[in-house]
Formats: structure tokens, C-alpha cells, sequence
């Protein structure tokens, strides 16, 4: 009798492997008369890509995207706590901004890119500007929400504390504003890469979309298919790693299954 | 201004002058070129123009389309599929790490391949848009399944109902607020996801209009179309929001 987790492993290795099978069947086939697809190529040609990708450029490509994202989000991050805090704290403000930020939210950072390219050319500042943009749009909402609504507990703990001022802010307001602005900047970290990814395929002087698309225009499908993995597979190790630094750094949000 | 109602409506239209002010200021007081930033009243225009001109129906009507047929086989597709996996536990542990993989290759990054297999064409954008409603619509459902209370679950049993319909007329009817919930985030996706594809391979819709125009240096167009972008998107959301509500009311 094998343990569930065992079976569960082995289920996940049977769909794997299905998967594949049915890959490699596929191309069979389309290779013979699969009319729009005919260029779908099997598991292994895509692997030796990967690997060859690996060997080659993938780490210089790879930094460059990394630090478009890195900056981006950090200034859309830091962007958006400020604001929050002002919107959220000083009520005047707040209702007179917050309405304007809203409606400017439906538009994506996406619908930005033409724009940005505009003002900023095809370097390194439209493409952090556009990640920032990405970042702030989603994080505003956690800032301004967590600025505002500080757990009346906490208020009222404040005051008999006799805590006012800068004191009451630095201890109360500013970390349970972070704590939802930490939330906000995991949510966010899957758009932030995806501006990334449209940012360099439109803008393609470096980093892996700028990859993409080179190999995309010389019809190489196996590589396209491997730049691709790589993509999913960034997103998802800062996914991973950052929901490990989240974990860590508010041991006390309660954290059930994945919100996500 | 003692009036609450009164105030909710004026403070907001205060902020949208203050914004539209600083943005003509800016214009006026760096001497920008319309190239750089036009000032607000030139985009207004630019937009009031848009609706007479045939090409403009055309691009909305294109992209509309492409995002409506892939919404709605990426809906059918995702929820049978999420369904299976909150029912069917093989089916689940056996799929889950295919879907989770999957996952993470953000719709964007097809973009090039969908060109490379379908050209330009309609077919193309409604694959992307189909792949990322899809992905946002499995992983909702089948957790939203998987979560009915288990109480509603042996109330159906023992009135003698199958497996089928059981997940038809009880773990679906449970999970239907989540999933409409997802749903909406998954046409705010999807909206984009077309965008997206349209700046890189098409020959019609509205994001090769922007792009266009920015290559012609026509910013005004390229604010006109991207408030466009956005009105359609927050109409998108608010029609599935509507659907939703209207089809859901217990």
C-alpha cells in the first residue's frame, strides 16, 4: 500500500509523462500536414535547447531582464507606500486623489508601452518605467487600504499607551501599512514581469524578450519554446522565494493556503 | 459642503481639474512640443474625432472579437477542466503539476510563437487569450471546488445524488461566487493579453492603432487610444460583473 504522498508523486510523474507523450505525438503528426502549426518540435529538441541556451548567453540576457525588474519594482513599490501613507492618512487628500488614481487604474501598464516608448526611447528608462508603473498600480491599493485601516485594538492600545505623533506613526500606522504593502508587492510580482516580458518583446534591445524575438525571427522554434521555459520559470522562483522572504518577515500575518 | 453625498461627488471631480491643470501647466510652462505631451484639450478632440472614422470601428471591432471568442472558449474550457480536478482526485494529482508549470509562462511570452504559427491573424490572439483565461479559470475553480463545505456535499449524497450531479447542481452552484470573481480577473487579463499581441504581430485592432500612431509620432492618438483601451477594459469587467450578478443572485 504506498502513502499518499507517494501516490501523489507518482500520479504527478504519470500526468508528466502523458503530457510529453502527447507533445511528441503532436509533432508527429503536425510534421506530416498540420496545416497552421507545422513547426511544432519534440520535448527533446526544446531541452537541447535549454541547455544550449544555457551555456551561451542565458546569464547576460537573464541580468539584464532581472535588473529592468528589479528597479522597476522597487521604484513602483516605494512609490506606491508613499503615496499611500498620504492618501491614506490625511483624509482630505485622499478623497480628493484616490477617485483619479482609480480611473486610471483599468488602463494597464501594457497600454503604456507605445507611450512610454515615446518618452523614453527604447533603453533602460521606458522599460523600468513601465515595470514601475505595473508595481505601483496594483500596490497603491494595499498601501492606501493598509494605512487606513489600522485595527481599531491597535488604536486604542496607542492612546492608552499615550503614543502621538511620529511615535504613533513609526509604530503603529507605518508597519501595518508595510504589511500590506508586502502582500500588494507579491500580488504584484507577476505583472511586474509580465511588463517585463511585453516591455522587451517592443522595445528588444536586451534582456530574454529581446532574445524572443531575435530567435523568433530567424524561425527557431525549439529556442523560442526554450526562452519561454526560462521565463516561467523566473516567475516562478521569485514567486517562490518571495513568498519564503514574506513568511519571514511578518512571522505574525496568518497565513492559511496560498491566497494567491 | 456639509453634505456627504455632495462631497463625494465634488472632491473626486476637484482632483481629476487638479490633475488635468498640472498636466496643462506642464505642457504651457516647459514648452512641450505635442510630441512629447499634448495638452489635455488635443487629446479630448483627438477622441471626440475617433468615433467618425471607419478604421476606428474597424480596430474595436477586431479586438473585441478576438477577446470575446477566446474569453468564451477559455471560460468553457477552464471551468470543465477546474471542475474535473476539484472532483476527481487522480485526475487532479496527475494534473497539477502540468497546470503548475504551465502557469508561470505568462500569456506575453507566447506572443511570439502564436505569430510564428498563426501569422497574423484572428486565430492567433483568440489562442492567447483563450491560454490566459484559462490558466487564471482552472486554478480558481479547482480550488473552489475542492473547498465546498463538505456538509453540502453529504446533504446531496444522501438525497441520492450521483457524482455528476452532485458536481453539477451543488459543488458548482457553492463555488459560484469564486469563480465569478475570477472570472472578471480573468476578462481584465485577457483584455490585455490582446493589446499585447496586437503591438507585436497584427493587422488590425486597437493596439496596433497605438503603436502606429507612436511611430507617427501622433501622441495625441496614442492617449486617445489608450483611454480607449481603458473604457473597454473597465466595460468588459463591468458587463461580466453585471452577468455575474444578475445569474447569481442566492
Amino acid at each position: 500500500m504506498l502513502s499518499r504522498h507517494a501516490q501523489g508523486v507518482l500520479l504527478g510523474l504519470a500526468g508528466v509523462a502523458c503530457a510529453l507523450v502527447a507533445w511528441t505525438l503532436l509533432s508527429r503528426w503536425l510534421a506530416i500536414g498540420g496545416g497552421a502549426i507545422n513547426r511544432l518540435p519534440p520535448p527533446w529538441r526544446v531541452g537541447a535547447e535549454i541547455l544550449a541556451y544555457a551555456r551561451g548567453e542565458l546569464l547576460v540576457d537573464l541580468l539584464h531582464s532581472l535588473r529592468v525588474f528589479a528597479l522597476g519594482w522597487l521604484v513602483g513599490a516605494v512609490c506606491a507606500t508613499m503615496l499611500g501613507l498620504l492618501l491614506g492618512r490625511v483624509k482630505a487628500l485622499g478623497q480628493v486623489f484616490i477617485p483619479v488614481i482609480e480611473a486610471i487604474r483599468p488602463v494597464s501598464s501594457i497600454a503604456w508601452v507605445p507611450l512610454s516608448v515615446v518618452w523614453f526611447g527604447f533603453g533602460l528608462t521606458s522599460k523600468v518605467f513601465l515595470v514601475g508603473l505595473a508595481v505601483f498600480l496594483v500596490v497603491i491599493v494595499y498601501a492606501v487600504d493598509g494605512a487606513r485601516r489600522i485595527p481599531p485594538e491597535l488604536d486604542r492600545t496607542a492612546t492608552m499607551l499615550g503614543m502621538r505623533g511620529a511615535q504613533r506613526f513609526f509604530q503603529v500606522v507605518l508597519p501595518g501599512t508595510l504589511t500590506e504593502v508586502l502582500i500588494g508587492s507579491r500580488v504584484s510580482l507577476m505583472a511586474g514581469w509580465g511588463t517585463v516580458i511585453v516591455a522587451e518583446l517592443v522595445a528588444a534591445d536586451s534582456g530574454l524578450g529581446a532574445h524572443l524575438i531575435a530567435v523568433q525571427q530567424s524561425y527557431n522554434v525549439p529556442a523560442v519554446m526554450a526562452t519561454m521555459a526560462y521565463f516561467g520559470v523566473t516567475g516562478f522562483a521569485m514567486n517562490a522565494l518571495f513568498s519564503v522572504a514574506e513568511r519571514r518577515l511578518t512571522p505574525w500575518v496568518p497565513r492559511g493556503e496560498d491566497t494567491r | 459642503m456639509t453634505n456627504p453625498r455632495l462631497r463625494a461627488v465634488l472632491l473626486p471631480l476637484v482632483g481629476a481639474a487638479l490633475v488635468v491643470a498640472i498636466w496643462q501647466a506642464t505642457v504651457v510652462l516647459y514648452q512641450l512640443p505635442m510630441v512629447v505631451l499634448p495638452t489635455p484639450w488635443s487629446v479630448v478632440k483627438t477622441l471626440v474625432a475617433l468615433p467618425g472614422t471607419a478604421m476606428f470601428w474597424r480596430d474595436v471591432g477586431v479586438s473585441v472579437f478576438e477577446f470575446g471568442a477566446g474569453y468564451a472558449l477559455g471560460m468553457i474550457l477552464g471551468i470543465a477542466v477546474g471542475t474535473l480536478m476539484g472532483e476527481w482526485r487522480l485526475f487532479r494529482m496527475a494534473a497539477t503539476p502540468v497546470i503548475e508549470s504551465l502557469r508561470f509562462i505568462v500569456p506575453f511570452a507566447w506572443i511570439p510563437l502564436t505569430i510564428l504559427w498563426f501569422g497574423t491573424s484572428y486565430v492567433g490572439k483568440i489562442a492567447l487569450v483563450t491560454y490566459a483565461v484559462f490558466f487564471v479559470m482552472v486554478v480558481s475553480t479547482a480550488r473552489a471546488v475542492l473547498h465546498v463545505d463538505p456538509l453540502l456535499s453529504r446533504v446531496g449524497r444522501v438525497m441520492g445524488m450521483g457524482a455528476w450531479q452532485l458536481a453539477w447542481s451543488v459543488h458548482l452552484r457553492a463555488a459560484a461566487p469564486t469563480i465569478a470573481s475570477a472570472a472578471r480577473a480573468a476578462a481584465a487579463v485577457g483584455w490585455i493579453a490582446v493589446v499585447a499581441a496586437e503591438y507585436i504581430g497584427a493587422s488590425a485592432g486597437l493596439g496596433l492603432m497605438i503603436t502606429n500612431a507612436a511611430s507617427s509620432l501622433a501622441t495625441p492618438a496614442v492617449i486617445a487610444g489608450m483611454i480607449v483601451i481603458g473604457l473597454i477594459g473597465a466595460g468588459v469587467s463591468a458587463v461580466v460583473g453585471w452577468i455575474t450578478r444578475t445569474h447569481l443572485d442566492y
